[in-house]
Parts: structure tokens; C-alpha cells; sequence
């Protein structure tokens, strides 16, 4: 609701229409998570990709985005492997890099805008590409696929697309605090009250359910810091939602989905039994778009949606 | 003339037991501020309403408060951008502080981990020196003035989310200005700074960008980030999880191309800590119960590392990654 506090800066080409969004031909981003220990969330966006028929591109070479870490380090070093990154997209013609991740998204948009912002930044990096003959020419941006959902293909189209429409289920949206933080490098929605996903949950036949925990904080970078402390974040969060009549939650990010799926149990002393199932945004879109649920991995998940299917008729 | 209605929280800790509500209208312009709003409000309505103000121009950082659930500076925040389309405006104190009296908080827990910073300068050099000039170059400057804007507001300690859970962490405001001496050059205890912030959990920060909503752009976020690669390059208390977690990411992240996620977890909380292990081992076997960890990624994470390997496949071209690293002589361990 409020604007008066938002950082003036205008972030770059958040609403750009790329040539890959012409070809339906995308540079495809997944990150490690999606690679590791959540392979059923890059298994879903493919299937999601062949439903919407687009074409995600995988940049197989591309390395970690920095993940937030890197930077406590170094801070040049997650800048520098973006830049590799996105030579790579260019080196395929594509000008459209497409994530899965929240944390991703916000890292991935931060060096790019260092990059584009600062003509020193650009040779720097340049100059170190240069040693194995790659150059980044700074026509890539860098996008969410919920962004891609909504500017490109357009909810009408996507709830026109729906086969198998979510029967009013009640789903918590989580944001992922890079998707939507710091604003001067995200932008593409308000960060104090974002509704891309509420606009997404809808299209698909859901109820979006509101609360104050979407846009908080999951926890997950400071699990190997203090466990409990963010087992409390996880808590606090599934408790607001869970008080506002959520059965499900969705997220963009699968930080977020691995703290929120593994924590809840952790946090139940405190804040009560929550047992919201987390589903990754392209599994809860692939399943309405008529993707077979058992083709999702939803048994992967510690907290099985399952039940909350069954009484949504949404299984058998 | 719009008539904007204040819903305030009431409370006064001397006398009340439970907070309550009132709701007063309020005939002014739509476009003043929240603080001009309540200052009407205490002098034409009811003179009984709390508030801290001084300025009413974003200077002393006293009107800090949660308006309609987002929490900012009064004076900075024009009523129409925040009132909805009755006109009404829901006022609470700011979060993460006990309540006074109405929007006035305690703020003793955020001056407490300011005080711990010892706020001042601490040159190496004798008393007897200490009257003479002390000359900063423009570059060495630059670097403290943003934060030197803190006006300490408290707002992104009350926007913090681990505040919220666990208020031994020294907050973003706290860490920001730990940092304005840390870097600057007149002073002769960063090392003892750095290990200070540390105690006070500089590596509990969560990353979540709370804090950018900062009214002075002092950005506490970037700065907490600046005095965790302090730590690291001058090896402050190297032993505890922060520091070991962001080299062993740096570390596989630089051998594979990819953050390694098992070698990361036990790298962290360290092979050889066996109650940190057991600490970890209901959440590994629920992982691997479910399939999101499989057995061979649990002992390739485990023994590859003890062996000097890579814990995963590197990705295809990952000297040019180990390039990259060399380049800029990124740290690892």
C-alpha cells in the first residue's frame, strides 16, 4: 500500500520484451538447488515449458549465481561468473535469462545491473573473460519465470490453458525475499505489497490467502547459522498463514520451499503444528495445465500434499 | 479538506493491562503527513495520544512507526499514499520493542547494542596526541559517509525478521555503524571491533534485504556484507560457522562450478563436531527418506572433500570458473 519509503532508483528493463520472448526461445537458468536436492522442481518447469510451448534452453556450463555467499567473500567474484553466464546466453543467441529461484533472480539481476551501470565494472569483468576468450556484450536480462508467466504469455492465457482448475484450494503465496528485495534491483512489483502470485494462484483456480509473512524472510541462510532461530522464521511465517485459513503455500524459490518444507516439524513447538505442504510454483501451474501429478515429484516433498489434494478433489 | 481516520493503538503500560484501539477522524489536507496527521490529532482531539517527533523532516529519526503494517518515519509519509479508500490509516508502534505508551516504544535493547559498538574513535596513538588534527583522505571518506546519514530511526531493527525471533543479534542499524569505524582509517581497534559484531552474531544476518527500506539509504544490508569480507580478510574468529560456511560454498562453488549442498552442510558444522552432526542427522534422514537426498550424494559429500576431491560432477568448462577465482584471488579457505 505504501510507495512513500520505496528507493527512487528505477531498476533496468524489468518489463522489457526480449527477442527471446518473440522466439519463444529462452536461456534457461535453474540453479544448484534445482539440480540437487530439488530436482522435482527442474523437472516440472520442463514439463511446465512444453505446456506453455516454450523453449527453455539450458545454459549447462553456467556455474552457481553467488547465492548471496560469494559476496561475503569477494566482492568482484559473483559479478565476474554472472558475466560468464550471460556470455554464454549471448553465445546462443539468447537474450533471456529465465530462473526458478528467488535468490537466484535478485543475485543474478544485481551483478547484471553492476554490469550495465558501470562501464569499469563491464571491461573489468571483460578483461577476465577475456583469458578463456568469452566476452559478455550486455544484452541479457535476467527474469523470474513467474515474470515470464505473467508478461510474456499473460494470465488470461494461462487460465484459459488450465485443465484442471485448483477448486478454490486456499494458497498461501511466499514470495522469497529476492524476488522482491532490495527493490532498486527487482522492481518488477511493489516489494511492500507484490500480487503476481495472488494474480498466478487465481488464474489457476485457487484462493489466494493473504498474510503478512509473504514477502518475510524463510530463514534459509542462517539454518547452518542457528538452526533455531530459523526454524522460528519458518514457524512464525506458516503460523500466519495457517491462521488465515492457508491449506497449501507456493513459492517461487526453492530456498524457501526446502526451509518452510524441512522446518515446520522444528518450529511446531513454539508456534503449534502448521504442516502446510510448499509447492514450487511450477509444479501447482504444470498440475492445473494437465500435467499428471505423479509426473511432479510431489512425493519428494517432507510435507506430501497429498491429503490436501485428495480434499480438494484435486486426486484420488 | 479530506476527513482521514487514525486507527491508533492505545496503551499505557503504567495503567493498562491490554492495549486497545481509537479511531479519530482528522479534517486536513489529504497530501500532509501521518505526523502532521497526529499532531492535529493530539492538539485539536484528544491530547492524551503518545508519539515521539522533533524535526518533522527525516533529521532526528524520533517518528519511526508501523503505518498500515509497514513500518517508516511519519514525517516522511504523506498520508494519501498510504490511506485507504475510506480514508483510514492503521498506526502501531514499531514491531520488535515493547510498548511504552501508545506509538512510543522502549528503545533500551537497540541503544544497548549501539552502546556495545563503543561509538566513538579509538586511535592507536598516545593521549598526549590526541589533540592534534587527524586528516582523512577524500577516498577513505567516501567510504563512511552513507552510513554517517544513520539518524538511528531503529526502523530497519523493527523491519528485521531475526530480530523478531532471537533479540540477541545485534541488527542491521548496529552492524552498519560497527562498520562506519571499522573502515575508518583514524581508528586503532578493527580487529577488536570486527571480533565484537561477531559476538554479537554479525553472521546471523539472514540476507533477506529487510533493511533496504532504510529512509536515509544508509543500506545496512550491503554494509552488514562489507564487515563480513572484513572478517574474512583479516581472519577475525575464522573458527566460528559464519566465516566456515561462505569458504566452503566459495570452495566447491570454485571446484565444481555448482555450491555443493552436502559438503556445504557438513563443512559448516564440521565433520568432526559430533553434536553438531546429530544436531543435523533427523534432518538428513528426513531428507533422504523423501528422496531429496540421495545416499550416494550423501557419502560422495562426505568422503570426497577427505580425499581432496570434488564432492559432485563439475560443470563443463570448470577451469574457466577456477580462472575466474585466481583472477580476483578469491579466498577459500
Amino acid at each position: 500500500m505504501s510507495t512513500t519509503l520505496l528507493p527512487e532508483e528505477v531498476p533496468l528493463d524489468s518489463h522489457r520484451k526480449s527477442r527471446s520472448a518473440q522466439t519463444r526461445r529462452y536461456g534457461f537458468f535453474p540453479g544448484c538447488v534445482a539440480k540437487e536436492s530439488c530436482k522435482e522442481l527442474f523437472n516440472s518447469t520442463m514439463l511446465l515449458a512444453d505446456k506453455l510451448d516454450i523453449e527453455l534452453i539450458e545454459l549447462t556450463a553456467a556455474s552457481c549465481c553467488g547465492a548471496s555467499v560469494l559476496n561475503d567473500v569477494n566482492r568482484d567474484v559473483a559479478r565476474v561468473l554472472n558475466a560468464r553466464t550471460y556470455a554464454q546466453a549471448e553465445a546462443l543467441g539468447l537474450d533471456d535469462v529465465i530462473t526458478i529461484c528467488s535468490t537466484c533472480t535478485g543475485h543474478m539481476r544485481a551483478a547484471n545491473k553492476e554490469l550495465l551501470e558501470s562501464e569499469e565494472r563491464m571491461d573489468h569483468a571483460n578483461s577476465i573473460l577475456a583469458k578463456f576468450g568469452a566476452k559478455y556484450q550486455g544484452n541479457v536480462m535476467v527474469r523470474h519465470l513467474l515474470w515470464l508467466l505473467i508478461d510474456d504469455i499473460g494470465l488470461d492465457n494461462v487460465a484459459k490453458m488450465v485443465v484442471r482448475p485448483l477448486n478454490g484450494l486456499r494458497v498461501a503465496p511466499f514470495y522469497g525475499c529476492h524476488i522482491i528485495r532490495p527493490e532498486s534491483v527487482n522492481g518488477w512489483e511493489s516489494a511492500r505489497n507484490p500480487h503476481s502470485l495472488e494474480d498466478l494462484i487465481a488464474a489457476i483456480g485457487g484462493e489466494p490467502v493473504d498474510y503478512a509473512g509473504k514477502t518475510r524472510c524463510c530463514g534459509f541462510h542462517i539454518q547452518l547459522e542457528k538452526d533455531d532461530v530459523a526454524a522460528n522464521m519458518v514457524g512464525q511465517n506458516m503460523r500466519m498463514a495457517k491462521d488465515h485459513g492457508a491449506e497449501a503455500v507456493i513459492t517461487p524459490c526453492p530456498l524457501c520451499h526446502l526451509a518452510l518444507d524441512s522446518y515446520q516439524l522444528d518450529s511446531a513447538a513454539r508456534w503449534g503444528r502448521t504442516d502446510l505442504p510448499t509447492f514450487h510454483l511450477p509444479q501447482l501451474v504444470a498440475f492445473a495445465l494437465g500435467v499428471p501429478a505423479e509426473k511432479l515429484g510431489l512425493n519428494k516433498h517432507l510435507i506430501n500434499p497429498r491429503n490436501v489434494m485428495v480434499e480438494r478433489d484435486l486426486i484420488n | 479538506m479530506a476527513n482521514i481516520k487514525l486507527d491508533i493503538f492505545r496503551f499505557d503500560e503504567a495503567v493498562d493491562d491490554v492495549p486497545h484501539r481509537d479511531v479519530v477522524d482528522v479534517d486536513i489536507p489529504e497530501t500532509t503527513t501521518v505526523l502532521d496527521a497526529l499532531e492535529h490529532a493530539k492538539a485539536e482531539i484528544d491530547g492524551s495520544i503518545s508519539f515521539r517527533r522533533s524535526c518533522r523532516s527525516a533529521i532526528c529519526g524520533s517518528c519511526s512507526m508501523n503505518i498500515n503494517g509497514v513500518t517508516g518515519l511519519a514525517c516522511k509519509t504523506p498520508c494519501n499514499t498510504v490511506m485507504n479508500d475510506e480514508g483510514l490509516i492503521k498506526i502501531d508502534p514499531m514491531p520488535n520493542f515493547q510498548p511504552m505508551k501508545d506509538l512510543v516504544v522502549h528503545m533500551d535493547p537497540f541503544w544497548d547494542k549501539y552502546h556495545r559498538l563503543k561509538p566513538y574513535l579509538q586511535p592507536n596513538d598516545p593521549d598526549s596526541d590526541h589533540e592534534r588534527e587527524r586528516r582523512v583522505s577524500p577516498d577513505d571518506m567516501k567510504k563512511l559517509v552513507d552510513v554517517a546519514n544513520c539518524i538511528m530511526c531503529a526502523t530497519c531493527y523493527a523491519l528485521c525478521p531475526v530480530v523478531s525471533v532471537d533479540p540477541a543479534f545485534a541488527g542491521p542499524a548496529a552492524i552498519a555503524y560497527a562498520y562506519r569505524f571499522i573502515e575508518d582509517v583514524r581508528d586503532g581497534q578493527r580487529k577488536e571491533r570486527i571480533a565484537q559484531i561477531s559476538e554479537d552474531y554479525l553472521w546471523l544476518c539472514a540476507h533477506c534485504y529487510a533493511c533496504s527500506y532504510c529512509p536515509k539509504h544508509v543500506d545496512p544490508n550491503d554494509r552488514i556484507i562489507d564487515v563480513k569480507r572484513a572478517a574474512i580478510k583479516d581472519r577475525v574468529m575464522m573458527d566460528e560457522r559464519g566465516p566456515r560456511h561462505a569458504l566452503v560454498v566459495t570452495k566447491t562453488i570454485k571446484q565444481t562450478g555448482m555450491l555443493a549442498e552436502t559438503e556445504v552442510v557438513l563443512g559448516t558444522v564440521g565433520r568432526f563436531n559430533v553434536r553438531g552432526m546429530i544436531k543435523v542427522t533427523p534432518q538428513a534422514m528426513r531428507m533422504m527418506a523423501s528422496g531429496k537426498l540421495t545416499p550416494f550424494e550423501m557419502v560422495a559429500g562426505t568422503a570426497a572433500p577427505m580425499l581432496g576431491q570434488p564432492s559432485m560432477k563439475p560443470i563443463p568448462k570448470v577451469d574457466e570458473v577456477r580462472t575466474i577465482f585466481d583472477s580476483l584471488e578469491v579466498p577459500v579457505s
